[in-house]
């Protein structure tokens, strides 16, 4: 705790918030709340780092809410999330905020990273690149000793030119 | 998967929305894989472990998988 208050007021922290809208918000809908949702944070003097617009996904599981003394069962939700700095003393009241919230089936707030995350476009590239230089160096090796031969002549010849 | 599959991808921290990794490291029922199998470092088995969670609760992942 001695920590925290030390923390506090220095520096942002940078927290993520992930969560699952209700299905039954309609595609107009969608981009008001998602903007309220920003609006809230800056509200509460946070600064946006990253975010991606609410996407509809399939539940891997389904999930129950109740909500004004109706249980209501989710198969499918827009799952959403943002990325921000905002100081400690803060996030409680975020809390507060989303918990009220009706259009909110679950959500969860992380204490993050400030640089990008998310690996997997660039993991896919990383492996395919490793596997064709392997595949090729028999056939390039042979290929490629004539073009260094003259390519170090022309080098050697500016040398001595200078 | 011998060799540490995060800093042989140089990954520092494991997001719990990359699922087509966490994926990787869960068997058919849905449960998460002994680091003995995994060949991950005991940090990143940790944070391994919260990321998965993390994406359970949110609906990503399955808590249980049919």
């Amino acid at each position: 705790m001695e920590n925290n208050s030390e923390d506090l007021g220095i520096e942002p922290r940078i927290y993520e918030v992930g969560y699952l809208l209700s299905p039954s918000i309609s595609l107009e809908e969608m981009p008001v709340i998602y903007s309220k949702l920003k609006d809230l944070v800056v509200s509460l003097g946070g600064e946006i780092i990253s975010d991606e617009m609410p996407k509809m996904i399939t539940l891997a599981y389904t999930m129950y809410k109740v909500t004004q003394n109706v249980r209501n069962k989710f198969d499918t939700a827009y799952f959403g999330w943002v990325k921000f700095g905002m100081s400690a003393d803060k996030i409680g009241e975020l809390k507060k905020k989303l918990d009220i919230d009706s259009n909110f089936i679950r959500f969860l707030i992380l204490k993050t990273v400030k640089e990008n995350t998310i690996a997997t476009k660039r993991f896919i590239h990383r492996d395919s690149r490793r596997k064709m230089p392997i595949l090729k160096k028999e056939g390039e090796n042979t290929a490629s000793l004539p073009i260094d031969k003259e390519e170090i002549d022309k080098e050697i010849e500016a040398m001595v030119a200078i | 998967m011998k060799q540490d599959y995060f800093s042989a991808n140089n990954i520092k921290y494991i997001d719990y929305k990359d699922i087509e990794i966490l994926k990787k490291f869960l068997n058919p029922s849905g449960k998460i894989m002994n680091h003995k199998r995994t060949g991950v470092t005991a940090k990143n088995q940790r944070q391994l472990a919260g990321a998965i969670k993390n994406a359970r609760f949110l609906g990503l992942l399955p808590f249980v998988a049919k």
